[in-house]
């Protein structure tokens, strides 16, 4: 029997029905949305570390590794949360460290390591993930790096991620079922992507999630016109930066679609491509749900 | 460790060793939890890491407070405030005697402490009095969170073997994947019912039959309307038609009235109609609790 036959039988037996929606683990329990609210700040990466911290990182590295690292989430199929958690660790650990560009895979794979560990049942073993970087570091550097990112972060590692909002956000707007799943799905795919682009390093994630709620509506062209006022009741985000933010994540779209575009080879795809991977982070994807609304030629990948 | 001595070994936690020691700087009295780094190479094991980043969220007095974690090649050592003792060893102290304001207390304070941790996504799944601990200001607090999970939605599928089984509730003693704050709410009525009658358990079953048996005798056998859609749990199984045969009066004579009202809602067969421990905390019982003790 599952969660939601639980809460469907709940309505059955009258008048105890409230009691159910009471339980803080359904998503009707406001407290649980407050304290993500108001505790998401602590997580946040405190600087824009290329100016002032790294001498050698710069903003491109940072996008190559975090794209990597999607691929790897994505290819294991790990939970949606381990991809945006990890890339959390890696900008917390650069604002406070320098480190030279080839050991940025090593820590960007140390991350992965302990978001996967955190939120998963089966975590990704050291040996896959050095697997993953062709062997370019070994399980001593990997575990070492888990042990400095560990001290540095203080383990404060249970950070607040824009997934986290997205299934809260969304049970507080009225729409139909088939429409917040698709909202859903492209949202988690935006707010992946904006994990690749360090414009929107230093953004709540509460706000990631509205844009990127509100861009999927656009994008989905079901959107009413209410939906940022909606967006800005239930998280008390300012309407006008989840506009301002609405369009960055559309402009970032737009470039990654280009990028695409130009260095197209539509080829490899078709073998991983029938099961939806947990971690909705792949590139290719994403250019295909974005042509929609930004450029008309819809490319038939698949 | 330098900056502990340590003073003795208090016992065996859910992984590794457990020592009373002293910080050499501030005098403090601690306790050490040490967990053995294995050699094979996957670095900090993920029951650990999970219960130090769950443990450093919840600062609550009604929570253990994780100090510091010691992070050596070797081995990692969990610093935790000292508490003198846990519940049980306090039940067995105590003579058959527990003054009722200290249960209203104790109860309180367990019903904070829950209620911290779901309000921050925390479940802690393995509440019995060997894990809460009292120090000696009267203080109570949940400790050992070896088990517990940080809940995201959706609800993740828990195993079944969780809960040590006289705190079980019956959905989980039926085998139910989907479990949530309600499992909490079952075991804090357990051991309500067992700090009113000052340490003797409510139901002490051998195994999951004999477990489920013996609530069915005190609350009655569930039915199709007090328990929609029981008979599709995975491990159900029927049981005969108990009848409730006795009063709350008997199961929990020093228990005052409105104390017996709680009880009863928090021993609710059908886990959606438990009461949350938000709502506990509002119930009558405690309406002359000195805020102070809260």
């Amino acid at each position: 029997m599952d969660h939601f036959s639980l809460v469907c039988c709940e309505t059955d037996i009258g008048g105890k029905a409230h009691r159910a929606i009471k339980d803080p683990v359904l998503l009707n329990d406001s407290r649980v949305l407050t304290n993500l609210l108001s505790t998401e700040d602590k997580y946040l990466p405190h600087t824009c570390y290329f100016n002032c911290v790294q001498t050698d990182i710069q903003p491109y590295m940072r996008k190559m590794v975090t794209e990597w690292m999607a691929e790897v989430c994505s290819e294991q199929r790990m939970e949606e949360e381990v991809f945006p958690l990890s890339v959390n660790y890696l900008d917390r650990f650069l604002c406070i460290r320098d480190i030279k560009r080839t050991r940025l895979q090593l820590l960007g794979a140390a991350c992965m390591f302990l978001a996967s560990k955190l939120k998963e049942t089966t975590p990704i073993s050291g040996e896959q993930l050095v697997m993953y970087t062709d062997n370019s570091i070994t399980l001593e550097e990997l575990t070492d790096m888990e042990s400095q990112i560990l001290h540095l972060l203080k383990w404060d590692l249970s950070a607040i991620v824009p997934n986290d909002f997205l299934d809260h956000v969304l049970h507080r707007m009225s729409y139909n079922k088939s429409i917040l799943t698709a909202v859903k799905k492209q949202a988690q795919t935006f707010a992946a992507l904006c994990a690749t682009d360090s414009k929107f390093m230093m953004i709540p994630p509460s706000m990631i999630a509205c844009a990127a709620i509100g861009t999927a509506f656009r994008n989905l062209n079901c959107e009413s016109g209410t939906e940022l006022m909606t967006l800005h009741a239930i998280t008390g985000n300012d309407m006008d930066l989840i506009r301002g933010c609405v369009e960055q994540v559309e402009q970032t779209i737009r470039n990654c679609m280009s990028a695409y575009n130009q260095s197209q080879t539509p080829t490899k795809q078709d073998s991983h491509k029938q099961e939806q991977p947990t971690t909705p982070t792949d590139v290719r994807e994403i250019n295909i749900m974005a042509v929609d609304s930004v450029q008309k030629p819809v490319p038939v990948m698949y | 460790m330098q900056k502990y001595e340590k003073l003795e070994k208090i016992g065996e936690g859910t992984y590794g060793t457990v020592f009373k020691a002293k910080n050499r700087e501030t005098l403090e009295i601690v306790a050490l939890k040490r967990v053995r780094l294995d050699d094979d190479d996957e670095g900090v094991p993920s029951s650990a890491l999970r219960e130090i980043c769950l443990l450093k969220e919840l600062k609550h007095k009604n929570v253990v407070r994780l100090h510091d974690v010691v992070h050596s090649e070797r081995k990692l050592t969990l610093v935790f405030e000292y508490c003198d003792q846990d519940l049980k060893k306090y039940f067995d102290a105590c003579n058959g005697e527990i003054d009722p304001d200290v249960v209203k207390s104790f109860m309180c304070q367990l019903l904070r402490g829950i209620a911290f941790c779901h309000s921050n996504n925390v479940l802690h799944r393995d509440l019995k009095p060997q894990n809460l601990l009292i120090n000696k200001n009267g203080e109570l607090k949940l400790g050992d969170f070896g088990l517990a999970r940080a809940f995201g939605f959706p609800v993740r599928f828990y195993s079944a073997e969780v809960v040590t089984l006289w705190y079980r509730p019956p959905d989980v003693l039926f085998g139910a994947k989907m479990y949530s704050t309600s499992i909490d709410m079952w075991s804090a009525g357990c051991i309500f019912a067992e700090l009113a009658n000052a340490g003797r358990p409510l139901f002490p079953g051998n195994d999951d039959d004999d477990q489920l048996k013996r609530i069915f005798k005190l609350l009655g056998t569930p039915t199709e309307e007090t328990w929609p859609n029981m008979a599709l749990l995975p491990n159900y199984r029927p049981f005969p038609m108990y009848h409730v045969s006795t009063t709350w009066q008997q199961v929990v004579p020093k228990l005052n009235s409105k104390g017996r009202d709680l009880l009863q809602k928090l021993l609710v067969c059908f886990p959606p109609n438990r009461l949350s421990a938000e709502d506990s905390l509002q119930h009558p019982y405690f309406s002359d609790v000195n805020p102070s003790m809260k």
